[in-house]
Parts: structure tokens; sequence; C-alpha cells
């Protein structure tokens, strides 16, 4: 309203639109809207309409966009789920002109957390390895930006639990940390004040093999040649399914075998006569060489 | 004669100025749109308050190019009431909400048109890993409120937006897209 | 309009005629139809008063799957030789590429001749599903009263006696969550691969870039390696993929060559290559294992340098189509080559089957060292 009589003072030397500025400003005047001036998502909320007679009343915001008949004078109730959408919503009242008002709806307490946590899988005894993400929410999944404690905690089985208090700002908390130097599931959780709580599982597995030793014997099929089992230099057998290559160089000429570990350990046969040798390697491990005599 | 000789240059030009002012009807409107379009949405980016992690170069040109699609589109969906321009630009509670406005628009005859936008954006927050990034847009463009095609609210806007972004399969998608009154 | 209809009335008619007939005669090795036998088929004759006669009258019957007139016009070198046997040599069996197989065409040159035996060489030429295919055999004829007749010694393979072999390897399946979007609930990384060498050379057919990716994860890996090749402004020239020149499903640890070929271009002008390794989580089985054996650097029958050996299937479940993929190293470790050739014949459980994959000539010299992987399909693999 203000801007419209600021506009026809503007224009008071055009005698036509200043009058059609100050019909307009008077005519604004009649109808005016009192939007809420502390809207909280998912609460209902009142908007206020004075003057008389049949207007229409619209409502357009996040995930909102209505039309209503409604009698001036009275108050346009709002529903709690019109508002469930934190954000800028602009209400608009129109009889025989149109006025509108902005207002913003502010979210909610925080009462869930949005949670992310990487990596899913994580060799054991990498620094800073691990990064957990946090974003609070209200119950209708708004960012509630009002900043806020988020406690976040992790545990493997045998150890103490590790934990580290971060003050959400603008919506997000985080942290970062080492992993562990024993295999297995790491259990990690963020909570806030109110006991929301969120978990999610890291598994730490084994790194790269350590100390490969094999050993062989003559069969009637070839050499059947198997390794110890293969553990990483922490001590933690390497997951079933990782690939040993064992390599055998013999009068016959070269073989190759890549075979998965299974319950700790990789075997093979290779078809070899006379002497060979074989060696072993799994990623950038290499294992002892085993010298094996001839018999046809 | 001499008055047929007389009128021919005015029957000319009389026939030029109304194929002239068919052919401006006749491409005004579609011009309209691609003048809109061709408007598209301005858009810069700082990230020198980016924290924890710094936002690479290449990260900065995809989020300002996908962003500014993403507005672009979402112009579109809210002018042309339909959700089918929003897919692949916003997913999770963003996509859900401007879908249900769309479809509130079309159920109630209205649409909206946000045009002549600019975008200031503000990287405040990057996860260690690169997957969330969290942005301040200081927006502005002119909204305008239509109920079948008669405006019914019009205003030149200041919008603070509190954004969050994440990588998806070859582009940046808009998460969480939440006006508020200040940062 | 009225002369139209008649024609299209039997072009219909005869599509449909030569639709059944080419679904009721797939897989019969009795014949060609369509194509006129005996001394009407354009350079066949009923002569084989010279080893060449004789040579490409066999093949010809062996072309159009005569198999009954081939076998009859050849002579078995042992009694253990049956035209079961001697079928299933051409046509391949179990599954194996040589079973989607068509000898398109063939080219014979006489290595050696007397007036009682001859040595012919034979090119054949394959149309597989891998694409074309070559083969080089050497064919013994004898002359027997006045004609020459193609001795056939191929022996059939071991029967492999019946047993029971346990199937216990790892087997990893991927479960993928619902479809509520809970952000953050169902994450899974995809699988950290990485590229651990790349060396770009030209070749005879073009830019060729080469080197070894490993799989740095605890679980398998769908890989594919992608080159782009940038000039000198940052521009892209080329953008291609490895195709089938590696090995797709990398169990954890697991080290695959990789090639990318840019055919017709050169080096020279090219300033920079960019590599891009995707990797994708997917359900796969470390069974069955492949065993490379008595590999050995050797020139072939027609002098080019290959290296050969056998591989072995030490599992319990029959390879339809092995797919070998080798890498070869200079002195200093460096990847100068990557070679690949598919084996025709499937590889039966607890057997072998011979391999050979060519070095191209100008490097042979350089190769110290290489390693040989196994890519395999198997047509009952769930």
């Amino acid at each position: 309203m203000s801007s419209l009589t600021s506009t026809a003072w503007k224009n008071r030397k055009s005698p036509l639109i200043f009058a059609l500025l100050v019909v307009c400003a008077a005519a604004a005047q009649d109808t005016p809207l009192r939007v809420p001036s502390n809207a909280v998502a998912g609460a209902p909320a009142t908007v206020g309409t004075s003057g008389s007679g049949a207007a229409t009343f619209y409502l357009v915001g996040p995930a909102v966009s209505l039309k209503r008949d409604v009698d001036l004078g009275k108050e346009v109730a709002l529903s709690s789920k019109e508002l469930q959408s934190a954000g800028r919503y602009t209400a608009v009242l129109c009889s025989s002109s149109c006025s509108s008002e902005n207002f913003f709806v502010s979210p909610g307490k925080p009462v869930d957390l949005a949670f992310v946590v990487h990596p899913s899988r994580v060799p054991v005894g990498e620094n800073a390895a691990i990064s957990g993400v946090a974003l609070t929410l209200d119950e209708y999944r708004n960012l509630v930006l009002a900043p806020s404690s988020v406690q976040f905690q992790w545990s493997t089985k045998g150890a103490p639990a590790m934990s580290h208090s971060a003050q959400a700002r603008d919506g997000i908390a985080w942290f970062r940390t080492s992993s562990g130097k024993s295999a297995g599931p790491l259990q990690i959780s963020a909570a806030l004040s109110n006991d929301v709580n969120t978990r999610r599982v890291v598994q730490e597995v084994a790194s790269i093999p350590c100390n490969l030793r094999i050993q062989g014997q003559r069969t009637p099929k070839g050499v059947l040649v198997e390794t110890e089992p293969v553990r990483d230099c922490s001590g933690n057998p390497v997951p079933d399914g990782t690939v040993v290559t064992f390599t055998a160089k013999d009068s016959g000429g070269t073989s190759f075998v890549d075979a998965p570990v299974k319950q700790d350990v990789a075997r093979a046969i290779i078809l070899a006569k006379g002497s060979v040798v074989i060696s072993a390697a799994s990623g950038v491990a290499m294992g002892n060489e085993l010298r094996i005599g001839g018999k046809e | 004669m001499c008055a047929r000789v007389a009128s021919y240059p005015q029957k000319l030009k009389l026939h030029l100025s109304v194929l002239i002012v068919l052919s401006w009807c006749m491409i005004a409107t579609p011009w309209r749109h691609a003048f809109a379009a061709d408007a598209s949405p301005r858009v810069t980016l700082t990230v020198s308050q980016a924290t924890p992690r710094q936002v690479e170069p290449l990260t900065q040109n995809a989020v300002l190019r996908d962003y500014k699609f993403a507005w672009a589109n979402l112009a579109q969906a809210l002018e042309s009431n339909s959700a089918g321009a929003i897919n692949g630009l916003f997913v999770g509670d963003a996509s859900a909400q401007l879908v249900a406005q769309v479809n509130g628009q079309k159920k109630n005859g209205l649409s909206s048109r946000y045009e002549n936008q600019t975008h200031k954006l503000e990287a405040v927050f990057y996860s260690p890993e690169g997957d969330i990034l969290e942005l301040h847009d200081t927006a502005e463009y002119d909204f305008e409120i239509l109920d079948g095609g008669k405006s019914i609210h019009s205003e030149h806007a200041i919008v603070h937006y509190v954004v969050l972004m994440t990588p998806g399969a070859d582009r940046w998608v808009v998460r969480q897209l939440q006006a508020v009154p200040r940062f | 309009m009225k002369r139209a209809l008649p024609i299209v009335i039997v072009i219909v008619a005869v599509t449909a005629v030569l639709i059944f007939l080419g679904l009721t005669s797939v897989g019969r090795a009795t014949g060609t139809i369509g194509i006129a036998t005996g001394g009407a088929l354009t350079g066949f004759s009923t002569d084989t008063s010279t080893p060449e006669k004789a040579m490409n009258n066999f093949l010809l019957d062996v072309q159009k799957r005569d198999w009954d007139r081939a076998f009859a016009s050849a002579e078995r070198a042992s009694d253990a030789i049956t035209e079961q046997s001697f079928i299933q040599d051409w046509v391949g069996s179990n599954g194996g590429l040589r079973s989607f197989s068509t000898l398109e065409r063939y080219d014979t040159r006489p290595l050696h001749a007397s007036d009682s035996d001859a040595q012919m060489r034979v090119r054949l030429h394959w149309a597989t599903p891998v694409g074309p295919v070559e083969d080089v055999r050497d064919f013994h004829l004898a002359h027997r009263g006045d004609s020459w007749k193609v001795i056939w010694d191929e022996t059939p393979p071991p029967n492999v006696p019946a047993q029971i072999v346990p199937v216990n390897y790892l087997r990893w399946d991927l479960v993928t969550g619902n479809s509520s979007d809970e952000w953050g609930s169902h994450n899974v990384d995809a699988p950290r691969v990485r590229i651990v060498s790349m060396n770009a050379v030209d070749s005879a057919e073009g830019a060729v870039v080469m080197g070894e990716v490993v799989n740095e994860d605890t679980i398998p890996a769908f890989v594919n390696v992608n080159a782009t090749l940038l000039d000198g402004s940052g521009g892209i020239i080329d953008d291609e993929s490895s195709f089938d020149k590696i090995l797709h499903v990398l169990l954890p640890k697991q080290v695959s060559p990789y090639r990318v070929d840019f055919p017709h271009l050169s080096l020279s002008k090219i300033k920079n290559v960019r590599m891009d390794v995707k990797a994708t989580l997917v359900p796969a089985s470390s069974d069955p294992v492949i065993g490379v054996m008595n590999q050995k650097i050797d020139t072939d029958a027609q002098g080019h340098p290959v290296l050969h050996g056998e591989l072995f299937n030490e599992s319990g479940q029959t390879v339809n189509i092995p797919h070998v993929i080798a890498s070869f190293y200079d002195s200093n470790g460096k990847v100068v080559w990557v070679s690949d050739g598919y084996v025709e014949k499937a590889l039966l459980p607890q057997s072998t089957e011979a391999f050979a994959v060519e070095i191209p000539q100008s490097l042979a010299g350089k190769v110290q060292n290489f390693h040989v992987v196994v890519n395999q399909y198997s047509l009952e693999k769930s």
C-alpha cells in the first residue's frame, strides 16, 4: 500500500496516473490481509481479512497451491497439511481488486535425522577414512536451521565406543574418523538430545594381504598348491573371494592360476611334470617360492 | 486511372503493414516464451566459505550449470503446470513439493511465473566425501501468480533459499530448496 | 492398385514360405537348403584327381554341411574316429563358439606334394557371434588309386569320466533395497577399482591405449575402461571403450589387462589421453577356476610369433566360450601389448583346451614376460 502512495507521489505531475494510483491505494486499504507472523510447519494458522462481501482467497507456496471462496471480514483457516512445508508463502485475496502478502513458515523442532555415512566398506587402519553427515529435520522433513547438538557414536565388537559431539549449523553436523584395526561391522549412530537416533553400519574389511606363504605337493592330477591362511598385516583374514595368483615355471612353460580364497585359504592344481618352481601373489603382496621336484 | 495509380503504393504499404503485424502476432507469443527461455536464470557461485572440503573447479562448473538448469525447469513447470520438467533435476522432498504445487495449480486453474531470475549462490558446506553440498541462494526474480491467465499477484522478489544438492548419475540434483527469511 | 495387389500377395506368400523353411531347417546338419548339390554347384566337381581338387571338394561339402558326403570322401586315420566325432569337430559341441559359427570361405595353399601324398594349408574364415575368426589348419592328403583323399586324423577328445565335483566356491548376490528413499540408508559404495598402468602406442591399425586395472575392493566389480584422446587445445578427438579386451568381472584383488583401440588414428595428433574406469556392483561367482598352463612364446606354422598354452578347467562347470586375454611386458615391467583370442571349443570340467594368441612381429623381441587371464561365458550361468 505504501508503495502505491509513493508511486502516486512520484507521478504527481501526471494527473491521470496520479489519480489512478490514489484510487488504487485507497481501494487497497479496504481489503487488508493479516498473515501469520510466526507460522510453524504442520501447525494450523489463520489469515485475517477485513471488509464485507465475497472474495477469492489464494495460497501459493511450497507443496501447496489453493483457491477458495471466502467471506470478507472472517478469518481464513489454513490446515496443518497446507502449511507442512517450511518456506515462503504468498496469500492473495481478490474481490474487486487483489491484494497479497507474503509470509514465512518456519520448520518445527528437530525430530529426525538424515544420516549419510561413507564409505560402506573400508580397509582397516586407514586414517580419516570414515565420515558422516547428519541433517536435522522436523516432522515434515523440513531442514531445521536452528543450531542443535548432534552426538555421533561408533563402536566395533569388543572395542570401547568412541563419540564426538557436533553443533549442527544450517541443519548440518558432520564427523570424520579413522578405521579401526579389526575387521568387522562398525556401528555408527547419530543422535539428537531428545533421543532421536539413527544407525548406520560400515564394514571394516581386511587390508591388503601380507606374508603370503604357500605349500604344495604332487598328486595324480598335478601339483596341488595352497596358501597358508591369508591375512593382512594386522592379522585379519582377507575376505573370501580375494584372488591369489599362483605362477608355476617348469620345462613345459609358464602356468598361471587365479584362485579365490575360500575359508582363508586359496588352492589350485597346476598341471606340471618335472621340476617346477611355484610362487604366489595377491595384489601387491608376494609369497615365498616353492620348488617341487620332478616325477613322471 | 490516375486514382488507381495513386492508390497502388498506398495499397502496397497497407499490405506490408498487415503482413508485418500478422508476422509479429504469429511469432510474438512463442517468441515471448523464447525470450523468456533465452533470458535463462543468471547464476553466480562463490565457494570460499565452503567447509570442510574445497569445492573443485569441475564441481563448481557442474553445480552452476545444473542449478541454472533446475531453476529454468522449475519456472517452466510452474508456468506450464507440467511436472515432467522437474524430473531428473529435483529429487526427494524438493521434487515432492514441486510436484504437489504443480498439481495444486492444475487443479485450481492457477499458474505462476518466475522471470528475470538472478541467483547468487554461496557454498557453505561441502561434505568430506563430496556428496552433499549446501548453498545459500539469494534469488531475485519477478514473481507472478495467474488465475486462468489473469494476473492476481506480481512482485519483484528477493528471496533467500537454503539449498541442498547431491550428485546424481550425471548431474547435481536439488534435494532441498527451502526459503528462509534470512541466512 | 489392381496391379499392385497380386505382387503384394506373391511377396507375402514367398516370405511366409521362406520363414517356414528357415525355422524348420535350423540345426539340421544334413545338406543346405536352397543350394544345388552335386555337379550343379559352382566350383564343385566330382574330380578328385589332384590334391587341390580333392581338398576343394571336401571343404565345399563341409561348407554346405553335407557331412555324409564329406566324411565318405575322407579317409579315417583310425577306427576310433566316427562320423559323429567328425561332425562335432566341425560344428562344435557343448555350446562352444564353433556351435554358433559358419564357415564363410576358405583359402587353400599347397605346402608340398609328391606322387603319393600331399600337404595343404587351409585358412578357414569363420563368421562367429564375436566377429570373424580365422583358423589355419594343415591337411594331409593321400593318393588312393585315381583319386586323392583327405586323411582325417583328428582324434576325438577324451571322455571326461563321470564324477561328482563339489561346487562350493564363493558367490555374491546383489540385494537392492525397496523403493522408499530414506536418504543414506541404502548406501553401498561402488567397488574401488584403479587403473595401475597405461601405455599408448601406434600400431598398424591405429592408436592403441593399453594397461592394467586392479579391483582394490573386497567385492566383485563389473569394470569397463574408457579412453579419450585429446588434442593440444583440450578438444576431444575420439572416445572409445575397451569392449571385450578386458576381464569385465574382476574378483577382489584381481588384475586384468585392458586395451582400447582407436582405428585409423595416429598418436602424433594426440597431446593427452584421459582415462576413465567405471565399476559397478554385480552378482558374481568365483567359479569356475581356470588355470592357464604350459605357456610358451613360439612361432606358429605361418611364422607369426604367438603365445600358446592350455586352459585347464579346475571346476565342475562347462565353460562354453573361453576368451583369453594376454598382457605382454618388457624388461621394465611395462605393458607393451595386449592380445586376445576366443577358444572355439567349449572347456569341459577337469579338461584342457589349447589356445594361442598372436604377438605383433615388431614387439615380439621386446617381450620379457607375460600374464594371461581368462574371460568365460557359460550358457547355464545364472
